[in-house]
C-alpha cells in the first residue's frame, strides 16, 4: 500500500511539476470554471431560462473530463514520451496497477474540482443549494468519479496500440459533453443514440444529482446510483482485459514506441 | 515573386504537417461535427427563426477557434521541439513570411471546419444554411479569416516567450469562445465581460458574420461594425510588429531561442 501511495503520488507530482502553483489553480480551477460558465450561458441563451440548476450541475460534473479523461487516459501515452513505456511493459508490475496508481490522486482531485464547480457555479448563476443534502450529492459525485476512473482506464489501454490518443481522448470528451445530458435532455436524441448515453458514465450520477433538487424517488435514486457503480465495476473489469490485450497487440506489431 | 514563393511553399508544407497530427484533424474533422450536433440540440426549442445558421456558424468558428489554439499558437514552438526554429529563423528567407505563410496555411486549411458543420447539420437535421446577404456575408468572412490569422500570429508570437506553450494553448480555448460570442451574442454578457470581448478581433468578426446571415441590416450599421474590425486588427498587427522586434533583440541577446 505504501508502495502504491509513493508511485500515485509521484505520478501526481510528475503531471505538475513543470508548472508553478498559481498555473496548477488556473488550470484546474479557474478555466474549468470558464468553460462550466461557457455551458451555463448558453443553456441560458438557447433554452431562455434562469434557471440554471440543471446545467450547473451536469456541467459541474463535467469538469472531471479535464482530469479523469486527459490525465488518466493518457497514461501509457505519457510514458512513450518520457521513455518509460519500455520498462514499464517488460516489468513484471501488473500494467492495471500502474494507471490505478496514475489515477489515484487525480480521481480525488476530480471529487474536489466538481464538488466546487458546483458550489461556485451555484453561486455565480444563483442556484439555491441550501434546500438538498450536501453529503448525499458528494456521495452522488464519488460514485460518478468512480465509474470515470474506470471509463478512463479502459481508454487508457488504447495508448498502448495507437499514437492517436489526443484525437482519442478530445472526441471521447466530446461525446460525453453531448450524450450525458448534461447540456440537453437525452430524450432529445434519437432512440439509436441513447444507447451510447446509457454506456457511458455520468448520465446516471448527473440524473441522481438533478434529483436532489426536487422531490424525488429514493428507490429510483439508489437505483441510478446502483446502476452508475457497476457500469464503473464493468470498465474496471473491461480495462483489465483491454491493457492485456493491448499490451499483447502492441509487443506483437512493435506498436509501444509509435510516435 | 521570391517572397510569394516562400509564402506558398511554407503554407502547403504547414498544411501538410498540420494535417497528420491527430490533434489537428481532431479540431478540423470531429470537433464541427460534436459542436453541430451539440448546438443543434441545445437552440433546436430556442424559438429562434433561422437558428441553424447560428449552429452552423458557431460550430465552425469553434473548430477555427481550436485549430488556431492546438495548431497555429504553438507554431513556433512546435519548431523549436522539432529542432528546426534556429534553421528557419537564420535562413535568408525572412522569418516573419514563413510565420505567416504557416499561420495562413493553418488557417485556410481550417476553413474546412464550416464546410464539416454544414455538411453534419444538412446530413443529420436537413438544415440549410442561408445568408440572405450574400456580398455582405463574403465581406464578412474574409474579414473573419483575415482577423483570425492575425490573433493566430499574435498568439504564436507571445506564446514563444513562455516555455509553458502546451499549457496556454489548453487554457485559451473557452474564454475566447465565451467572451467573443461565437455562439451567443456578447450584449448578454456582463458589462466587464464585453469590454475584454470588444478588445478582440474574433468579436467583430464574428459579429459581422453573424449580422451577414441575419437578414435585413443597415448598411451603415454593417459598415461601422467593419470599421471597427479594421481599427482592432490594425492594432494587433501593430503590437505583432512590435513584439518580433522585442523578441527578435531578446533570442539574440539571451540566446534563447532554442531553450525549452
Amino acid at each position: 500500500m505504501k508502495r502504491f501511495i509513493n508511485q500515485a503520488w509521484l505520478s501526481f507530482k510528475i503531471r505538475y511539476a513543470a508548472i508553478s502553483f498559481e498555473e496548477f489553480l488556473l488550470l484546474e480551477s479557474l478555466y474549468p470554471l470558464i468553460t462550466l460558465a461557457f455551458y451555463c450561458i448558453l443553456a441560458a441563451y438557447s433554452f431562455n431560462t434562469n434557471n440554471l440548476a440543471k446545467w450547473v450541475v451536469g456541467n459541474s460534473f463535467l469538469l472531471c473530463t479535464n482530469i479523469c479523461i486527459f490525465a488518466l487516459g493518457s497514461a501509457f501515452d505519457e510514458e512513450r514520451y518520457t521513455g518509460r513505456i519500455r520498462s514499464i511493459i517488460i516489468s513484471p508490475v501488473s500494467k492495471l496497477l500502474i494507471v490505478l496508481e496514475k489515477g489515484f490522486f487525480p480521481a480525488i482531485i476530480s471529487v474536489i474540482t466538481v464538488f466546487f464547480g458546483f458550489m461556485i457555479g451555484s453561486l455565480i448563476f444563483n442556484v439555491d443549494f441550501t434546500s438538498i443534502n450536501l453529503w448525499l450529492f458528494l456521495f452522488v459525485i464519488i460514485v460518478g468519479m468512480f465509474s470515470m476512473t474506470g471509463f478512463s482506464l479502459f481508454l487508457s489501454s488504447f495508448g498502448l496500440i495507437t499514437d492517436s490518443m489526443h484525437f482519442i481522448l478530445n472526441l471521447v470528451a466530446n461525446i460525453l459533453i453531448i450524450f450525458s445530458g448534461a447540456n440537453f435532455p437525452i430524450t432529445q436524441l434519437p432512440q439509436t443514440l441513447q444507447v451510447i448515453s446509457k454506456i457511458i458514465p455520468l448520465t446516471r450520477s448527473i440524473e441522481s444529482a438533478n434529483m436532489l433538487f426536487g422531490g424525488y424517488d429514493t428507490y429510483k435514486f439508489v437505483w441510478l446510483l446502483l446502476e452508475e457503480m457497476l457500469v464503473g465495476i464493468i470498465f474496471y473489469v473491461i480495462s483489465y482485459f483491454v491493457i492485456k490485450i493491448a499490451e499483447k497487440t502492441a509487443k506483437k506489431n512493435a506498436t509501444l514506441e509509435l510516435f | 515573386m521570391k517572397n510569394l514563393k516562400v509564402l506558398w511553399t511554407t503554407m502547403t508544407l504547414q498544411m501538410k504537417n498540420s494535417f497528420v497530427r491527430p490533434m489537428f484533424r481532431f479540431c478540423l474533422l470531429a470537433n464541427p461535427l460534436v459542436n453541430t450536433i451539440l448546438l443543434y440540440e441545445m437552440f433546436i426549442n430556442s424559438g429562434q427563426i433561422n437558428f441553424i445558421n447560428y449552429v452552423i456558424l458557431g460550430a465552425g468558428l469553434m473548430g477555427i477557434w481550436s485549430c488556431i489554439c492546438f495548431s497555429s499558437a504553438g507554431d513556433i514552438n512546435r519548431e523549436r521541439w522539432y529542432g528546426t526554429l534556429s534553421i528557419i529563423y537564420t535562413a535568408p528567407a525572412d522569418f516573419r513570411l514563413v510565420i505567416i505563410g504557416k499561420i495562413l496555411g493553418n488557417t485556410i486549411l481550417s476553413l474546412i471546419t464550416f464546410a464539416v458543420s454544414f455538411a453534419a447539420a444538412r446530413l443529420f437535421f436537413k438544415g440549410n444554411f442561408y445568408a440572405p446577404q450574400a456580398y455582405q456575408f463574403l465581406i464578412s468572412f474574409i474579414s473573419m479569416i483575415l482577423s483570425f490569422a492575425v490573433i493566430a500570429i499574435f498568439l504564436a508570437y507571445l506564446l514563444t516567450l513562455s516555455r509553458k506553450t502546451t499549457l496556454y494553448m489548453n487554457l485559451i480555448e473557452y474564454p475566447v469562445i465565451l467572451v467573443c460570442g461565437f455562439v451567443f451574442p456578447v450584449d448578454i454578457l456582463p458589462n466587464w465581460v464585453q469590454k475584454i470581448s470588444f478588445s478582440l478581433p474574433p468579436t467583430w468578426a464574428v459579429k459581422l458574420l453573424r449580422m451577414s446571415v441575419a437578414g435585413e441590416v443597415e448598411a451603415s450599421i454593417f459598415l461601422d461594425t467593419f470599421y471597427k474590425l479594421v481599427f482592432i486588427t490594425g492594432i494587433y498587427v501593430i503590437i505583432v510588429i512590435l513584439l518580433y522586434k522585442i523578441i527578435n533583440k531578446q533570442v539574440r541577446k539571451l540566446g534563447t531561442l532554442e531553450m525549452q
